[in-house]
């Protein structure tokens, strides 16, 4: 896998999404060479939380210029206040929030892309910003 | 750009992936899409088609070459364009998008 992804990733030069094993554990230097954004997704509770706090620090090891973390399924206010309660007191740079939205699993129901199902939906639309944001940043 | 997401199974890393990879294509970029997880479905969250996805096999070992470098060290090498690659395993979904799926390969010594 790590020398495979790697060098699908140096050799293109198309922009290019990876979407990687669950854990940075297992992700290697090699592997994420020429990887210049690294997104963690987070959910907000707290195995999730604890989970993404140990992964950052692995991956600014692996030497990757941009290390983010993406808030997933926040629900509410409360969801909110954990997540960025937490990301501050542990030195985390939530780049976005993405709202639960009944739209992803009524798209997987479905068997269609989520922006097919509803280009509008929440989710959907917080992504866009994600993305306005990632490629300014 | 080249953008790697990761997260625990069932964070929605892949519906993240997926979309942010249809939201990218969408506004112009030629995107690529690699599925590197162990427990492949991004061609389906990326709306791919049935008939596409059935097509979609993990790259062979065999596009991968080993190669030494200068200083003694053996690296695995892409044997072939990346074009070629894309060209004969990626799979289309839609806005554009070319979609490959990793596969692993175990060598000691790359990574």
């Amino acid at each position: 896998m790590r020398g495979m992804i790697q060098q699908l990733i140096e050799n293109t030069d198309q922009l290019t999404i990876v979407d990687m094993e669950a854990s940075v554990e297992h992700m290697s230097r090699g592997t994420v060479r020429h990887v210049d954004t690294l997104l963690i997704v987070l959910e907000p509770y707290y195995r999730s939380l604890e989970t993404a706090s140990r992964m950052i620090p692995l991956a600014d090891g692996l030497g990757i210029k941009r290390v983010f973390a993406i808030a997933n399924k926040v629900r509410d206010a409360d969801d909110q206040a954990a997540v960025n309660d937490y990301c501050q007191k542990h030195g985390i740079d939530v780049i976005a929030t993405i709202p639960f939205d009944m739209a992803i699993a009524a798209a997987d129901r479905a068997g269609v892309a989520v922006v097919d199902y509803d280009a509008a939906a929440p989710a959907v639309m917080a992504l866009r910003g994600l993305a306005a944001r990632i490629k300014a940043a | 750009m080249k953008i790697a997401i990761s997260g625990k199974g069932g964070s929605g890393k892949t519906t993240i992936s997926a979309t942010l990879a249809r939201i990218f294509a969408q506004e112009g970029s030629t995107v690529l899409a690699i599925d590197g997880d162990p427990n492949p479905n991004l061609g389906t969250a990326l709306g791919a088609s049935k008939a596409e996805l059935a097509r979609l096999e993990p790259l062979p070992s065999s596009i991968l070459t080993e190669q030494k470098s200068a200083d003694g060290t053996t690296e695995m090498k892409l044997s072939q364009p990346i074009e070629h690659v894309a060209a004969e395993y990626g799979v289309h979904a839609p806005d554009g998008i070319t979609l490959l799926l990793g596969c692993r390969v175990d060598h000691p010594g790359a990574g």
